[in-house]
């Protein structure tokens, strides 16, 4: 082993989509590793505000007490806040109770239906101590405008007659805890695949055959150029490494037809975030709480210590 | 014992199984609707439509809409209340005294009233829901009309009458036609208090929701050819009528032939009964027999028999069968001798008149014929098991059987008194009989018998247990479950086979699935879908039609002609009618008379050509189904039939009446040849069903694909959704029950069947869809375990809410009663009653823990002086109920309801609320019969995910596939992933491919396809741990969980120090008591085996009830310690020198006190034996104890 070989890489991030609450970017010049933990940390460790304690007033709705607290859990709050915040286990102003402003944010919902009509409770029905810190709202969102009046999450529904009337306190938290904490919604990566056409072979297919080769894949990787009636990738991602061109092709007796290998480093990753954060900040606030990570590691006493063992490696970590 | 059950619903029986349950009979079949010139055949054939299949599915659900899912339980009642009930009172009319008949009490008409209560006098209607609610019994009152006269004591005799006296009162069934939900829409029913979605068919008794179960009977009446147990072939009669119930036996012994009769001592020669019977000349029996030889010849040894004992004449035979007769017989008041046994005890089902025995001579000889040809041909037995063969009995036949009997009680009883009274002959008040019914008699035994399920009729012979049971309200399905279940004739133990065995002839009429595995295995059945069980029907208008369609009256016919070779019997529910010559001209004039609808629907018209004979059956218990009536294999039911039910012109009925469709009856089964499909039916069709998968019961009718799987699964299933957890009923939240389970998120299946929607399943659904990934993962899913994702936990997956009654009753006294206490903040355990409100009783919302005081009463110290004290000088004590729950549980009081009971006492109910999320160990299940316990519990990081970000809910283990051959699970998987994919609910119903109601493999894929999923339905995941690819494509898509009652919080226990036996000192046992685990014998013989004696010595006594004792070294009795001396003493040789010390377990203690005391044994002796040789546990003291005294 090369003693001096160096570990260090510059991963590349090259963002392709970006809206409120949908990422799409390339991450380059890594390897699984690195992508796994961004994912692992999107998913657990990047903090936001949820309602974690409920005090319930008066409820004659149809959900018992659990129920309706568990239900305004799951509510996404926007936390944009949320990295700034105390956690309220080690809140010095409040010594943990979780009551005050660095640690908590208060609601109130109060709803009766006084009608013969039905009424919805919902998240916009809730009243936030902090407008910072407010439960998210999709009526901007494609999809969701169509046409009637949105309410937000429903929460529950009231008849003539019936009350809800609470206090709910949401604090800091991560979805290693409870997945109500979670701002990611979805955060996937797939290898960024690599197909090969043997362009020599494909000529001496026929068009049905060449129909068929293209037909095997299930998603659309492949389309015939109307023109000039050659197979050409169309959307290399959206190959799902299902190995059914590939089986096809063998099927044929044309092995090496196509090639598809994964580049083992770069990744196509997809955020999709419950809209706690937007997706991209989801991404930094990510990177950040990776940081953080990796300092607590390096800063620890331990690691020095341990610094012999490492070697190289502890050098990589201390920024060396 | 197991039985493995040969239930193959496959799909292989649309083919080529249906053969084995019919019998085509195809001679004569097409009487009356083929002309029989060939030439016009040919026309008919180019005139018949062209086939194409015709959805008939629709009848299905408009059939059920109609008929609801437990039609039998309501008809049978129904029956019972407009019909049954009547006949009882009219032929139990009068009640009149032996001293002097002109006192008499006639009832003149009887009905049932509308379900109410009486309280303080004034009466208040009730609803089925107030009743569960306050533990009443949900009974209308019996009205009769009498008339009466009070005798002729000078006074006037003319007859009195009164009308609308209440008799008793009779527990009502829900959605019968005497309930106040009957023919009441969703919203009233809703008003009620009550869930739409179900079926009724169930009582409330004291507050419980009670079914009976209907009951499975060899059918009464018939003959039935079977063998003994020496082997020996025998005809068998259970007769039953009003007045008595008997067996006949005539059985084939040594080749002569015998009848076999409880009333006589021993089996009698036949050929003597057929001589007292009147028929002196064995010529005569051998006429009737027939002409054939063989059968003289069978019964030439019993003709020697008879005149080998020298009876010749009727007198002969009358005085032989004297000497032969049980002399104990007063039953009938008037004794009669052999004449008045073979009158009313042989075969009592044949009536006569005026001791004229021609007819039961007929029928005697038709039994030994019938016995005879299974002698010659051994195809002629009857098969017990066969469903033909059975009658169900239900709710409305075991309750007239019960009214009868306490109606004649009461009657008996009024008779009691009146003769009472009159005996006296000073009386002082005017005499009355009509203030002499006795109104609680039928009210109280109605009451008991459902409530406890024991039918004690002895009248009748009749000592049956568990007949009633709990509705179970552990799922919506399971309620279902207990309203077609039919509980069998034999008792459990029997190890015999041929009964648990799947039966062809039960195809659609009881589920081959639904049966319990264990000892019931196959004895305890299920109604299938479309299932119909008839009621009685008068057979006075069926006899006079058979007469006018050309039946020969047997009284006419001589011998000879009985057994005739041209002509068949008719045979009337087991009455011979008579002969007819021209059989199938006759049973198709009878059943086109029942298609237009002159006969009623459920009479059966069955020709058995072997047996020469035609059976019409109107008796009540026939299981039947609904079957197309198809014309040379041309369905009667055409596309614009169809079109016109979905239009709403037509229902079930209209389709009924102008005989589209028909009902058949087992028997009748074996007349027709149905067709699966239209597509499949030849010329000689004459039925088509309706839609395969109402062959299944309402609980496997829940399966998706079911004819995919091995059929056990099935089964399995079948015992599971019972116990599946979700929501219960539409007023679940509004039930006081001891236990709910509820699911928080319940979903409908994204699989769904036919039944499904049929049932409501899709309402009141028990599981969630859970996305499931198929592959190894952690180690922690071995055996069936499963691994979930704690995010999906979080997000409310498998949570359920468990709800637990309590109750508490305010007693009264004479003159006091217990009352609310207000508690104190000053209490010395002011921390217990923090959940109480002002009033003493917990408040809801409140969460209670172990140990919380819930209700806070006072009661009167002395109850018997209070009724002489003012009310302001009753002492009274305070008495408090506390909880006993888990430790670290944290329930919350959830309703607290005050109702009066029974004895009008006030009752609290307290219903705790515990909501529970998953945890290891709590079980789940698919529709498969795949159960599992959850392994581990895993951060949805670490799961693994696609690049879609698909990630699973739960991983469950491929080992599960190959041995269970669960293929109805793939498909199941396969379908809600292309559902969830597209939009749409898929299809699983069982058979249903070819008719559409299950969608195939091949579409689902390519579904699939579409939406960009491999056609296989694996998909290509990351390790969720290190971000690489998995090396295997994982099978991964949504089925349907249920999760299952049985979870780790209920059940796990474990314990240091705790309680102990009062008298033993050992660990008490079981989990309620906080017990130990015992270490029992076997456990103990491996400790021996392995020489650890110290560890014997510390579990079986120092764990256990360690317990010092001074014994006196030179008598060997105990001693004892004198505290106040501090000295030993051996109470036996009255000093203390030669004691000592030593340790025993309290139980060997004990043992030595209670029974060596008296013998002076020598303790130091016996001491080392028995403490080594075996610990005694308190039940060997208690045996020993037995033997000593």
């Amino acid at each position: 082993m090369d003693g001096q070989k160096s570990y260090q890489r510059y991963p590349t991030i090259k963002i392709r989509e970006l809206k409120h609450d949908y990422a799409k970017f390339e991450l380059r010049n890594t390897d699984a590793s690195v992508a796994n933990a961004l994912r692992r940390v999107m998913i657990s460790e990047v903090p936001t505000i949820a309602i974690d304690l409920v005090e319930i007033e008066v409820n004659s709705s149809v959900l018992n007490d659990e129920f309706i607290a568990h239900r305004l859990g799951l509510i996404p709050l926007t936390s944009e806040r949320a990295m700034s915040m105390r956690f309220s286990r080690d809140c010095d102003a409040c010594d943990g109770d979780g009551q005050c402003e660095f640690c908590s944010v208060e609601f109130h919902l109060r709803a009766k239906c006084i009608n013969d009509n039905t009424l919805d409770v919902t998240s916009k029905d809730l009243y936030s101590s902090d407008h910072t810190v407010v439960p998210v709202d999709f009526s901007g969102d494609v999809g969701f405008d169509s046409g009637e009046e949105q309410r937000g999450i429903t929460i529950v529904k009231l008849r003539k007659g019936q009350e809800l009337r609470l206090r709910a306190i949401a604090r800091k938290g991560i979805g290693k805890d409870h997945a109500k904490w979670s701002p990611a919604a979805t955060v996937t990566f797939m290898y960024e695949p690599e197909i090969h056409i043997n362009e020599e072979m494909m000529e001496t297919l026929s068009l049905e055959e060449k129909t068929s080769v293209v037909e095997s894949s299930p998603t659309k990787v492949f389309g015939i150029n109307p023109h000039t009636q050659q197979v050409e990738v169309v959307d290399p991602e959206a190959y799902t490494y299902d190995d059914e061109v590939l089986k096809k092709v063998e099927a044929m007796g044309k092995p090496g037809l196509v090639e598809i290998y994964a580049k083992e480093d770069s990744f196509i990753f997809t955020v999709e975030s419950t809209g706690a954060v937007k997706a991209s900040q989801l991404v930094i606030n990510a990177i950040d709480v990776l940081k953080q990570k990796l300092d607590a590691v390096r800063l620890s006493d331990e690691t020095v210590e341990t610094d012999d063992q490492f070697g190289e490696l502890g050098a990589h970590m201390r920024g060396g | 014992m197991v039985v493995a059950r040969c239930g193959r619903p496959r799909m292989e029986v649309a083919g080529g199984g249906c053969e084995r349950v019919k019998v085509l009979k195809a001679k004569g079949l097409k009487g009356f609707a083929v002309s029989t010139s060939t030439g016009e055949v040919d026309k008919q054939f180019l005139a018949a439509p062209i086939k194409s299949a015709v959805d008939k599915f629709q009848l299905v659900p408009e059939f059920l809409k109609i008929r609801g899912l437990v039609k039998q339980h309501l008809d049978s009642f129904n029956f019972f209340v407009k019909t049954d009930i009547k006949k009882i009172v009219r032929a139990n009319d009068t009640v009149a005294s032996k001293f002097d008949p002109s006192i008499y009490l006639r009832y003149k008409d009887v009905w049932i009233g509308k379900p109410s209560i009486v309280v303080d006098g004034v009466t208040d209607s009730l609803t089925p829901q107030k009743c569960r609610l306050s533990d009443m019994t949900y009974s209308a009152p019996i009205y009769v009309n009498i008339e009466y006269c009070n005798g002729s004591y000078g006074q006037n005799s003319n007859p009195q009458f009164k009308k609308d006296v209440i008799i008793g009162r009779m527990p009502i069934m829900l959605r019968s036609s005497s309930c106040v939900l009957y023919g009441k829409d969703e919203e009233e029913l809703a008003k009620l208090g009550e869930c739409p979605l179900d079926p009724g068919g169930y009582f409330v008794v004291k507050g419980n929701e009670k079914v009976i179960l209907i009951q499975e009977q060899l059918s009464k009446n018939r003959i039935i050819i079977d063998t003994d147990k020496k082997g020996c072939i025998q005809a068998s009669v259970m007769s039953s009528t009003e007045m008595t119930k008997s067996k006949t036996v005539i059985r084939m012994e040594k080749e002569k032939i015998y009848l076999v009769l409880n009333s006589f001592t021993k089996p009698v020669p036949i050929m003597v009964v057929m001589k007292a019977m009147g028929m002196e000349a064995d010529q005569e029996v051998v006429q009737m027999l027939g002409r054939d030889p063989q059968y003289a010849s069978l019964l030439l040894p019993s003709i020697e028999d008879s005149a080998h004992e020298g009876v010749y004449t009727q007198q002969q035979a009358l005085e032989y069968l004297e000497k032969k007769r049980k002399k104990s017989q007063s039953r009938f008041g008037k004794d009669d001798g052999a004449l008045g046994v073979l009158r009313d005890i042989f075969i009592p089902n044949i009536r006569m008149r005026d001791n004229n025995f021609h007819l039961k001579c007929v029928y005697t000889v038709v039994m030994l014929r019938r016995m005879m040809d299974a002698i010659l041909n051994k195809d002629a037995m009857d098969d017990k098991d066969y469903v033909g063969n059975k009658r169900l009995e239900l709710s409305g036949q075991l309750l007239s059987l019960l009214f009868e009997d306490l109606f004649k009680s009461m009657n008996d009883e009024l008779k009691f008194m009146v003769e009472k009274l009159l005996y006296k002959n000073n009386r002082s008040s005017r005499f009355d009989i009509s203030q002499h019914l006795v109104k609680d008699s039928i009210t109280i035994g109605l009451e008991r018998a459902l409530s406890t399920g024991n039918w004690d009729v002895s009248r009748f012979k009749m000592h049956r247990k568990g007949i009633t049971q709990i509705v179970t309200r552990l799922s919506f399905i399971g309620a279902f479950g207990a309203m077609t279940k039919i509980s069998p004739q034999f008792e459990k133990s029997r190890k015999v086979s041929g009964p648990r065995a799947l039966q062809p002839s039960q195809w659609g009429m009881l589920c081959p699935c639904d049966t319990p595995e264990g000892e019931a295995c196959g004895l305890v059945k299920n109604l299938a879908l479309m299932t119909h069980v008839t009621t009685d029907e008068d057979e006075a208008p069926i006899t006079s039609l058979c007469y006018c369609l050309g039946v020969e009256e047997m009284s006419l016919l001589s011998g000879e002609e009985l057994h005739s070779p041209n002509s068949f019997l008719i045979i009337l529910n087991g009455l011979i009618l008579g002969k007819h010559k021209r059989p199938q001209l006759f049973a198709n004039g009878m059943r086109t008379l029942r298609r237009a609808g002159k006969v009623g629907d459920f009479v059966s018209i069955y020709v058995n050509e072997k047996q020469r004979c035609v059976y019409i059956a109107s008796d009540g218990g026939r299981v039947c189904r609904p079957l197309v009536i198809a014309d040379n294999g041309v369905s009667r039911i055409k596309h614009h039939h169809m079109k016109e039910l979905k239009d709403g012109i037509r229902n079930f009925d209209s389709f009924l009446r102008e005989g589209l469709i028909e009902y058949l009856d087992v028997n009748e089964e074996n007349n027709a040849l149905i067709a699966l499909y239209e597509g499949e039916a030849t010329t000689e069709t004459t039925h088509i069903e309706i839609e395969p998968f109402t062959i299944l019961g309402v609980c496997a009718g829940l399966i998706p694909f079911p004819h995919h799987n091995q059929s056990p699964r099935n089964t399995y299933q079948c015992a599971m959704g019972k116990q599946a957890m979700g929501n219960i009923a539409y007023n679940q939240l509004n039930r006081m029950d001891t236990l709910i389970y509820l699911l928080a998120y319940p979903q409908r299946p994204l699989l769904t069947t036919r039944t499904i929607e049929l049932v409501g399943y899709d309402k009141l659904g028990a599981g969630q869809n859970a996305t499931v990934a198929v592959m190894s993962y952690s180690g922690y899913d071995i055996e069936d375990a499963i691994v979930m994702n704690k995010s999906s936990l979080d997000r409310g997956f498998g949570r359920c809410i468990v709800m637990k009654k309590m109750s508490a009753v305010l007693q009264k006294y004479e003159g006091s009663c217990d009352r609310f206490s207000t508690p104190s903040k000053s209490q010395y355990d002011a921390e217990k009653i923090q959940i109480l409100d002002k009033d003493g009783l917990a408040s809801p919302g409140e969460i209670i823990r172990h140990q919380d005081i819930y209700l806070q009463k006072e009661c009167p110290v002395d109850p018997k002086t209070a009724s002489n004290t003012h009310p302001s000088q009753i002492k009274y004590r305070t008495s408090k109920q506390t909880y006993k729950g888990a430790e670290g549980e944290t329930p919350v009081v959830d309703r607290v309801a005050l109702c009066s009971d029974r004895r009008n006492n006030l009752c609290v109910k307290f219903m705790i609320r515990h909501t529970r999320r998953p945890e290891v160990g709590d079980k789940f299940s698919s529709r498969h019969g795949q159960k599992g316990v959850c392994g581990t519990i895993i951060q949805q990081e670490d799961f693994p995910f696609s690049e879609r970000g698909i990630c699973p809910d739960l991983i469950m283990n491929p080992h599960g596939f190959p041995s269970r051959m669960t293929v109805g699970k793939m498909i199941e998987l396969l379908g809600s992933k292309a559902g969830v994919s597209c939009g749409k609910f898929h299809y699983g119903s069982a058979f249903g491919e070819p008719s559409g109601h299950a969608d195939k493999v091949e579409d689902i894929s390519e579904t699939l396809v579409k939406h960009g999923f491999c056609y296989n339905g694996k998909d290509f995941l990351y390790s969720g741990i290190t971000g690489t690819p998995l090396q295997a494509y994982i099978f991964m898509g949504p089925i349907y969980y249920q999760k299952l009652k049985h979870m780790v919080l209920d059940k796990m226990h474990a314990r240091g120090m705790g309680p102990r036996q009062l008298i033993t000192r050992q660990p008490t046992e079981g989990r309620s008591r906080n017990g130990g685990l015992r270490v029992g014998e076997m456990e103990r013989d491996c400790l021996i085996a392995y020489g650890t004696s110290n560890l014997i010595y510390e579990r079986l006594m120092i764990s256990s009830d360690p317990f010092e004792v001074q014994v006196c070294r030179k008598c060997g009795l105990l001693g004892y310690i004198n505290y106040q001396t501090k000295t030993r003493v051996c109470s036996t040789c009255k000093n203390g020198d030669n004691m000592s010390s030593m340790k025993l377990p309290y139980a060997c203690k004990l043992l030595f006190q209670v029974n060596f005391k008296s013998f002076q044994v020598d303790v130091c002796h016996k001491l080392h034996l028995l403490v080594l040789k075996c610990r005694l546990s308190l039940f060997a003291v208690l045996c020993l104890n037995d033997i000593l005294s």
